[in-house]
């Protein structure tokens, strides 16, 4: 979805780039892929670790395209942001893993569908 | 350097409080733990003092904005901190007071719960006077990151955590949504900063040279949609707004308040600030008010449009009151988008035709309102089989309210009559000018629907009404009390003075500073449009 | 000063690679090596535990003490710390005197790190570091 969205932008091509061969476009669908991957696997799963995973797997996503366009716009803003990301990840996965070691210990269990006391 | 953080001073106040609560709150001595609300009231206080003195105004589209802002969450804040008074550890200290059991700092969670609501509420100033994506980003998540934990531990039950990891859950995916958006803006514009002084290359101002000359970026056009989707977690608006119901009804009473205040303010600034970077661009004439790029002109609208639909809608069929005032957040949510659909208007545009102002008052008068009907519910509880209290939730317990409680039942009665925009009081003042900005942007598809919803909140507002006004209070309603924290019902006392007396003053002069708008300049393309597009990565910069 | 990828000559990384290629195989080595020149006797004092170490009992199953996770969440604290002082560290070599005063950009850090003492005062007041 937005990965195809993207190919075309791309292929349209309002930013061309050469990055030695491996083109700005290369970076952008990988992280564009991997994007789309941590959303479909967010959706389908319903292990909360591995939707945690998922997020991490968007945030990395964003963080590849940061490095990328940082790279092809010759500053290192793009790159600044990333340490932030990361580290906004990591207060994140903090946050993942006291919920879900809280959780655990009152159902022994991280599937999501058991915990449906809230209907909806 | 220095100018950043001169401007920063309310934030840091806020910060170092929360740091001292933090560690205060663990004290073993309960008369000590008990300062962590009073000190997080006075912070806010001071912050709120310090904003309204120091806050200068800012570079580009919407100066006055950080002003507003601050002010505003600090004095929102202020009695959001009598609303919440009361609810870290409750079971826990009464049982410490019984001598059941030692204070253990391990087992305790007031210090946190303190600190987090000090930091969610930095979080959302920071959003207001942010100027840079970096920064944006860092302080959304600084709102939403402690709201998370606030959830998990305001009651000891288990439908508080299911709460919170569905909210966090949700929270994290629209986290990596509005993310990427800032990535892409940044892909398409070649720097993270919102706003800068005039000739100098910022998103704004990159932005608008693009949409005079070849049109928006693709890139940057995608990250603006992805950025407005993934905040519309923040707002509770339709593509994210699932989680709302289920969250409000899993937290505490007062907690509940809480969320659909700051995450919501923290969102709508945000949007704000997106929106003032796009720019609302007039079809003809440079300086007519205008509407914002294409394609997330029409995604506003739609998201605006499903989100007053969907939330009024399955707002009727509920029969808890937490619920019914979730979806009816959502449904308020829409009615703001209404605003940042209208744009600002022309320039020197009169108060009623500015979208703007129209979303910042509104925020403010939804923030009281709001309070106010939560304020109610937190302050009665149920008390179940086993003994323990539980919050009042159904719309049963409310029945009779005015008879057996008449300042908790007027209390409720004014806010959902506020929140619903009878003509006295604050909600008609505030609804109004989104009917007029929208009317004379020529949104009036917008409007009808605007009206419609309208209509149909009446319903279930009106029925919350009626069941404290006109029904007699049931013979089992003995088992609904007054919940010990007086503070609670001055928190709805205040907003229902708040609902008569504040459409008096003259508040929206207020929102009209903070909704002023100026067009930002076009990079000219000497300057070096994108500076980047020096050939990036070429051979030749080796 | 290379700050760029581009800049950077890829040769000078070959010293790394063969430091990566020579501990590859030299473990592999060593595996092999063993596997097949190795006596092969197996018994009960053969899987016993090793001089000092705790006889095993009971399932890895086990609950862990909750102050594993804990102590996990404040490493968490001081791994994401030393992202930040790395391109501190790369720059504070290379800033221009003339325009910036390194006492200043040493009291940033030290600025820095010291926000980190409140998460350790916090961490001690919580009782994190208590293993009683």
């Amino acid at each position: 979805m937005i990965g195809g969205t993207l190919v075309t932008l791309l292929a349209q091509g309002p930013i061309p780039a050469d990055m030695g061969g491996v083109t700005l476009a290369h970076y952008l669908v990988v992280s564009a892929v991997m994007f789309v991957l941590g959303l479909v696997g967010f959706m389908v799963r319903r292990n909360l670790i591995i939707m945690f995973l998922c997020t991490e797997l968007m945030f990395q996503a964003a963080g590849i395209a940061l490095i990328a366009f940082s790279r092809f716009h010759m500053n290192h803003t793009g790159q600044t942001f990333v340490i932030f990301v990361l580290t906004v990840a990591a207060a994140e996965a903090a946050m993942a893993l006291a919920l879900v070691v809280l959780l655990f210990r009152r159902k022994e269990t991280l599937d999501g569908a058991a915990w449906r006391e809230l209907k909806g | 350097m220095i100018e950043k953080i001169g401007a920063l001073w309310p934030e840091i106040i806020l910060f170092a409080a929360a740091c001292i609560v933090m560690v205060v709150g663990l004290s073993p001595t309960a008369a000590v733990r008990r300062l962590c609300a009073p000190l997080a009231g006075a912070a806010l206080i001071v912050a709120g003092i310090v904003a309204w003195f120091t806050t200068p105004a800012a570079h580009g589209p919407l100066p006055m904005l950080p002003l507003f802002g601050k002010t505003l969450v600090a004095g929102v804040g202020v009695l959001l901190a009598l609303l919440l008074a009361g609810t870290p550890d409750r079971e826990y200290e009464s049982a410490i007071a019984r001598g059941a059991t030692g204070y253990d700092p391990i087992r305790a969670n007031r210090a946190e719960f303190w600190a987090f609501f000090l930091f969610s509420l930095t979080g959302a100033m920071l959003c207001a006077g942010a100027d840079d994506l970096i920064w944006l980003f860092l302080a959304l998540e600084l709102t939403s990151l402690p709201t998370y934990i606030m959830v998990a531990v305001s009651t000891g039950r288990n439908r508080s955590m299911e709460a919170a990891v569905k909210y966090f859950f949700l929270g994290a995916l629209g986290a990596a949504v509005f993310l990427y958006g800032f990535t892409l803006l940044y892909g398409g514009t070649g720097t993270t900063r919102l706003f800068a002084p005039a000739g100098e290359p910022s998103i704004a101002s990159i932005l608008a040279a693009q949409a005079a000359g070849p049109g928006i970026n693709a890139v940057a056009m995608t990250g603006l949609v992805l950025s407005f989707l993934g905040v519309c977690f923040k707002i509770a608006a339709v593509p994210m707004h699932f989680y709302t119901p289920d969250v409000y009804q899993g937290a505490s009473s007062a907690v509940a308040g809480f969320l659909a205040f700051v995450p919501k303010a923290a969102g709508f600034f945000t949007i704000l600030i997106l929106a003032g970077a796009a720019g609302w661009w007039g079809s003809s004439p440079v300086d007519a008010g205008g509407s914002l790029p294409q394609p997330l002109h029409q995604i506003v609208l739609i998201v605006a449009i499903l989100t007053m639909s969907v939330g009024n809608a399955l707002a009727v069929v509920q029969s808890s009151a937490k619920r019914m005032l979730a979806y009816s957040s959502i449904a308020h949510s829409g009615y703001m988008l209404v605003g940042v659909v209208a744009g600002p208007g022309p320039a020197n545009a009169p108060y009623t035709s500015n979208g703007v102002a129209a979303v910042l008052f509104y925020l403010l008068s939804y923030g009281v309102m709001n309070l106010g009907a939560f304020a109610v519910l937190a302050s009665l509880e149920r008390r179940r089989a086993d003994g323990s209290a539980d919050e009042a939730d159904d719309v049963n317990d409310l029945k009779g309210l005015c008879a057996t409680r008449p300042l908790l039942g007027w209390t409720l009665v004014l806010s959902v009559v506020g929140l619903l925009g009878l003509p006295p009081l604050l909600g008609f003042w505030a609804k109004l000018p989104l009917f007029t900005s929208a009317i004379s942007s020529n949104e009036i598809g917008l409007v009808i629907v605007l009206g419609l919803n309208s209509a149909v909140a009446a319903y279930y507002y009106l029925r919350l009404a009626s069941v404290a006004l006109l029904e007699s209070p049931e013979l089992t309603n003995d088992t609904v009390r007054s919940s010990p924290f007086p503070a609670r019902a001055v928190a709805g006392l205040a907003s229902a003075v708040g609902i008569v007396l504040l459409a008096a003053w003259p508040l929206n002069q207020w929102a009209m500073q903070g909704g002023r708008y100026q067009r930002v300049e076009p990079l000219k393309a000497a300057e070096g449009t994108p500076p980047a597009r020096v050939d990036a990565g070429a051979p030749a910069a080796r | 000063m290379p700050t760029l990828l581009a800049d950077t000559d890829v040769g000078s990384y070959l010293p790394i690679l063969l430091l990566i290629t020579m501990a590859i195989v030299f473990a592999i080595a060593n595996l092999a090596a063993s596997n097949l020149i190795g006596p092969r006797r197996t018994g009960h004092v053969k899987g016993m535990t090793y001089e000092s170490g705790m006889n095993p009992v009971g399932t890895a199953r086990k609950r862990f003490n909750v102050r594993f996770y804990l102590i996990a969440m404040v490493f968490l604290v001081f791994d994401i710390e030393i992202i930040f002082l790395y391109p501190w560290a790369v720059t504070f070599p290379n800033i221009d005197h003339a325009v910036a005063d390194g006492a200043v950009w040493l009291g940033r850090i030290l600025f820095f790190l010291l926000t980190t003492v409140v998460a350790y005062v916090y961490g001690y007041r919580k009782g994190v570091f208590r293993f009683d």
